[in-house]
């Protein structure tokens, strides 16, 4: 079980709301659709591969007959899915300084939410309706959100500088190469796994190992 | 409903997890714990999966008084993806590299037993379907294997710039010439990085 894939870290957290109040929160997640300018504050934290926010209704539970029972719930539920780099209390902290008004608006309704501000109830708010992954999965569980984006801003400006100075002469490959460079300068590093942060999460994964071999032997 | 935002898709399924007297929460849960990671996982198969995720809802949060205490009557196995592209052909996609995993998967949901091929997978999930209202796409907005073959020319640049410093004018557009042959920028079936890899002496093929 783990909320971590390489450098990414899955939360999850579902948190009830009126269900009367439930259409205002739709209607400002519609607005951010609409106006993306809404969610800049979102974009500040580019620590953030993907977020979601999925609202159920009461009756939206899917049922699918064959006996299961039909949910009777008072509440509706907001289910909040982000995957983002770096620890936990970073990312929540993050959130609540770059958009204390927008988590307000997206939370509004919700039962016992104590706002973004001050960021204590609100780090006990997110801890106490935090559910765990059970399975992780990260395509390039070694590069961050940030790797990605510069990875496509190396390539966007590699490949018409390789077409531009197929032939040219040795002083004039490198002047071009040295702009190049000095263009990317923020986009060049190198990429490789975590270090070990944390002992036990090490030990967490050594042991994981074992058991998956323990099983696949016997 | 923001299920997409650019060419990215926002998967969100809740499917219900068979309950009474032998529930199969706990058997699933110990499938999904034990399942190969990085570049063995099985969604390392399914095309253009950026990130997803599983976990079992048993049931909702309580807030305290005064809120009202509800109860789920049924576990949800929920599973999250993004991923580029479409819904069908993504499921399909994923029924092809993945039929035995899900077949066991969804022997422990409700109704799991009615799905024998991709064109019943893919509308068992749509029923296990739950919109998404609010979807923020902070990556690029690129398939896959643009995305991998972007990360390997960052990784080999960066090594290029760094171990070609203080070269001769000749020599650096030599060996930047040797780099491009041995790179292959244009193509992205290779070389290129391993979905899911997480260690340097696997993650180029």
């Amino acid at each position: 079980m783990s909320n971590i894939a390489g450098k990414a870290y899955a939360m999850n957290a579902v948190t009830p709301m009126r269900w009367y109040t439930a259409w205002w929160n739709r209607l400002f997640f519609g607005i951010a659709n609409l106006r993306p300018s809404t969610t800049a504050g979102l974009a500040t934290l580019s620590l953030i591969h993907y977020a979601r926010w999925v609202i159920i209704m009461p009756g939206q539970f899917p049922n699918l007959g064959k006996g299961q029972p039909r949910e009777n719930v008072k509440y509706a539920y907001m289910i909040f899915f982000s995957n983002f780099n770096g620890s936990w209390n970073q990312y929540v902290d993050s959130f609540s300084s770059a958009i204390p008004r927008g988590l307000d608006l997206f939370w509004f309704g919700s039962i016992k939410y104590p706002k973004s501000v001050p960021v204590l109830p609100f780090h006990r708010y997110i801890t106490s309706n935090q559910i765990w992954t059970d399975y992780y999965y990260n395509a390039y569980p070694m590069a961050t959100s940030n790797d990605v984006k510069s990875a496509k801003r190396i390539k966007d400006a590699l490949l018409p500088f390789i077409a531009d100075s197929q032939r040219e002469s040795p002083e004039e490959f490198l002047q071009k190469y040295n702009r190049l460079l000095i263009n990317l300068q923020h986009d060049i590093s190198q990429m490789g796994p975590n270090p070990v942060v944390s002992l036990s999460a090490s030990a967490v994964e050594r042991n994981l190992g074992k058991e998956r071999e323990w099983r696949e032997k016997n | 409903m923001a299920n997409k935002s650019g060419n990215a898709y926002a998967l969100t399924v809740l499917c219900p997890i068979r309950g009474g007297v032998q529930s199969h929460t706990a058997p699933l849960q110990q499938q999904l714990q034990t399942l190969q990671v990085n570049e063995q996982s099985p969604m390392a198969k399914v095309p253009n999966t950026y990130l997803c995720r599983f976990w079992v809802l048993s049931d909702v949060p309580y807030q305290g008084k005064p809120g009202f205490l509800d109860h789920l009557k049924s576990d949800y196995l929920v599973f999250s993806s993004n991923f580029y592209g479409e819904l069908d052909p993504y499921l399909e996609g994923m029924w092809k590299a993945l039929e035995t995993g899900i077949r066991v998967i969804l022997s422990h949901c409700v109704d799991g037993d009615s799905v024998s091929d991709a064109e019943s997978f893919i509308e068992y999930i749509k029923r296990c379907k739950v919109a998404t209202t609010f979807f923020f796409n902070g990556s690029t907005d690129e398939p896959l294997a643009q995305q991998l073959k972007n990360l390997y020319l960052k990784q080999e640049f960066s090594k290029f710039a760094f171990e070609n410093q203080g070269k001769s004018a000749s020599d650096l557009q030599a060996a930047f010439r040797a780099f491009v042959l041995r790179t292959q920028p244009d193509n992205l079936d290779g070389p290129t990085w391993a979905a899911g890899a997480y260690h340097l002496d696997k993650v180029v093929k």
